[in-house]
């Protein structure tokens, strides 16, 4: 998962590296004395926040106010910010680039520097002065890596490089991130460098052994929902679309980012993503009573669409837990329609015509959607 | 039999006295797999099956020459390193959550010793009535001509279930998994696919974030692959910056799309759907039988 611009600079902040002193504000919360100019910039983990009108350098009080106003709340990419981080400008005389990227098909690390970064690191004059050099997931290898691209930096870049390379090796090691990317790297009129933009994704599933990263995203779990949820509750549930008239109560991650394709095609719009991973409730409807209800929450929702295809989970253990949880959820009053295939269907289909619950169920996926378009369009 | 597995090779199954070990070693032994060792710390026999303390233990004892692992996620690196050294052509893991670090260092370990690896995270693969390694469940498998990857579980079972009732069985199933980093990529199944004489065509089952998608049609074009590839992306209305479920299905910038996979896949020659009916219906109106319905 990307971390926010903030979290990403704190934690390189905490292993010694450079970067320009700032705080994060989330929205709401109370604004403290600052010393101007600042720097405000857009908390959100997409690139093309600068082009968004998502960073602003405010000089006075009524500056920064007015940019506060304008970017806590703004939509970039489809995503919503809630934060900004504020922050010291930095005195500079160049914008360089350096990253570190795991390459996924040579199960290598791909180093890449750049005396040219900034926002224009993509053009064609930038991409030329690129190096790109490959390692091994080794701190060795890729040191010497970093030797050999800053060694053909010009003069004035290659020291500041050289160090700030060998800096985000460690950090890159330490908090096991797929991407780290620092764009720009201002090199400052004495030769020293610091951190201005930084990109880290890290890998949710080395939280536990990256507890800085791991507490990072715990201290702000309205920002980070998603990988806090994992976290706490080892699922995924995702809000698409706040507006949103279909509800997903979903398992397996592929079928589900396709349920949603489908649905979207067909002129719906999906309100979440969700991969319950019905394999894990061993016996206990807490899951399905927390995403009803989070569902429940949607002002728009027309209809609910349970999908489980059981590759090993016992559907009609599944049909006990999931009337459970209906009835849990009274709240919830949007029709239900169930798609159920698999293992143990038969018992599934028998223990929910018994109950009597209004529940629609289909075992054929087509049939299911065509059924939750027509309660969908009254 | 293709390249990837003998439907006869003896295999063994790490971690085999776990809840989870049990179950899946006493389903694919049910399905005719041929299980004849298992590793674990602890006991010396599931089942009837001789379980050893190392994978070389079960290997010199045996000749077990495959391997599926149901150990935890931050054990899977040092199971592909046993296997490696064990001298197993292949090992399966199972294991949702591994590392990336983990992955990219399991994943060198393999080739430099050219042990297969299927994994990190995958329900499995399989030769439909010979021979399963993992969990892919009946209800989607039946013999027959295509050769499918995927990287996703659920997504695979759902459109192998839907061709398996028009009549359209699989030659290999191969779970490839939704890592960001992964033991065998789309791009190394599909020549096993193309130099199988039992397959006729491959079904891609792809998502977004990563590249591989595109790897797989460069592979296409560069080596003049010629069988023909139905191709289904999930995840158009995923937006950037959020991971999809699987840890691989993130967009950064314009890295990872949908249009990115479609527009490679297309100029490689490859249909591609966004709808499985339309996938499932186009496999079937080019099957060289009329599919028998039901």
């Amino acid at each position: 998962m990307m971390l926010l611009e903030h979290d990403a600079k704190e934690l390189l902040g905490d292993l010694g590296l450079p970067v320009p002193a700032g705080v994060l504000l989330t929205e709401g919360s109370a604004v403290g004395p600052f010393e101007h100019p600042v720097v405000v910039k857009a908390q959100a983990p997409v690139g093309g926040r600068g082009k968004a009108g998502g960073i602003r350098l405010a000089r006075t009080e009524a500056e920064r106010q007015a940019a506060l106003k304008a970017i806590l709340g703004m939509t970039i990419k489809g995503y919503r910010v809630g934060a900004v981080r504020l922050e010291r400008p930095v005195d500079f005389v160049a914008e360089a680039y350096l990253s570190l990227t795991i390459d996924a098909a040579s199960a290598t690390v791909r180093v890449l520097m750049s005396p040219s970064g900034g926002i224009d690191v993509e053009d064609e004059t930038a991409r030329s002065a690129l190096r790109s050099e490959t390692a091994r997931l080794d701190p060795a290898d890729l040191m010497r890596a970093v030797e050999r691209a800053s060694a053909n930096m010009p003069q004035g870049f290659r020291a500041p490089l050289r160090e700030a390379g060998l800096r985000l090796v460690s950090a890159f090691l330490e908090y096991e991130a797929t991407l780290l990317e620092v764009n720009p790297l201002f090199i400052c009129p004495d030769g020293s460098w610091v951190i201005g933009d930084a990109k880290l994704i890290a890998d949710d599933n080395a939280f536990q052994r990256s507890p800085l990263v791991r507490a990072r995203i715990e201290a702000q779990p309205a920002l980070y929902s998603q990988a806090a949820l994992k976290i706490e509750q080892d699922y995924d549930f995702v809000r698409l679309d706040e507006f949103g008239d279909v509800g997903l109560v979903t398992t397996g991650a592929g079928l589900s980012m396709q349920l949603i394709d489908e649905l979207a095609a067909r002129g719906r719009r999906p309100y979440n993503f969700c991969d319950i991973r019905t394999g894990m409730f061993r016996g206990n409807p807490g899951r399905l009573i927390q995403v009803l209800r989070w569902i429940a929450a949607g002002p728009n929702i027309k209809v609910v669409l349970i999908n489980f295809f059981a590759g090993l989970s016992d559907l009609g253990e599944i049909a006990r837990l999931l009337l459970i949880a209906l009835k849990e959820t009274p709240e919830l009053k949007a029709p239900i329609v169930a798609r159920l295939i698999g293992n143990n269907l038969e018992e599934a289909l028998a223990i929910i015509a018994a109950d009597g619950f209004p529940i629609a169920v289909e075992t054929d996926l087509e049939h299911a959607i065509q059924l939750v378009l027509q309660k969908a369009t009254p | 039999m293709t390249a990837l597995i003998d439907p006869e090779a003896p295999i063994l199954v790490q971690g085999i006295t776990g809840r989870a070990g049990r179950s899946h070693a006493r389903n694919m032994r049910a399905y005719g797999s041929r299980i004849v060792a298992g590793v674990s710390p602890r006991e010396d026999e599931v089942d009837g099956t001789p379980v050893f303390r190392t994978t070389a233990e079960a290997v010199r004892n045996t000749g077990a020459r495959a391997a599926v692992a149901i150990v935890p996620p931050l054990s899977v690196l040092e199971t592909v390193k046993d296997s490696a050294e064990a001298g197993l052509e292949l090992v399966v893991t199972l294991a949702e959550g591994v590392p990336v670090h983990d992955a990219v260092r399991a994943r060198q370990i393999a080739q430099a010793a050219g042990i297969r690896w299927i994994g990190a995270s995958t329900p499995g693969l399989a030769i439909p009535g010979r021979i399963k390694l993992g969990f892919l469940p009946s209800v989607s498998l039946a013999p027959g001509d295509l050769g499918v990857m995927a990287k996703s579980g659920t997504l695979s079972y759902e459109v192998c279930h839907r061709l398996v009732r028009a009549g359209l069985g699989q030659s290999l199933w191969v779970g490839v998994g939704g890592d960001a980093v992964k033991g065998t990529r789309f791009a190394e199944v599909a020549p096993i696919f193309e130099a199988d004489p039992d397959t006729r065509a491959m079904v891609v089952i792809g998502e977004i974030g990563g590249d591989e998608e595109e790897e797989l049609a460069r592979m296409i074009l560069e080596r003049g692959l010629r069988k023909p590839v139905y191709a289904l992306i999930a995840g158009s209305a995923a937006r950037e910056g959020v991971t999809m479920g699987h840890a691989g299905a993130l967009i950064h910038g314009d890295v990872g799309t949908v249009a990115s996979k479609q527009t490679a896949l297309q100029k490689a020659g490859a249909q591609v759907f966004s709808r499985i009916a339309d996938l499932v219906s186009a496999v079937a109106a080019e099957a060289p039988r009329p599919p028998a319905f039901c």
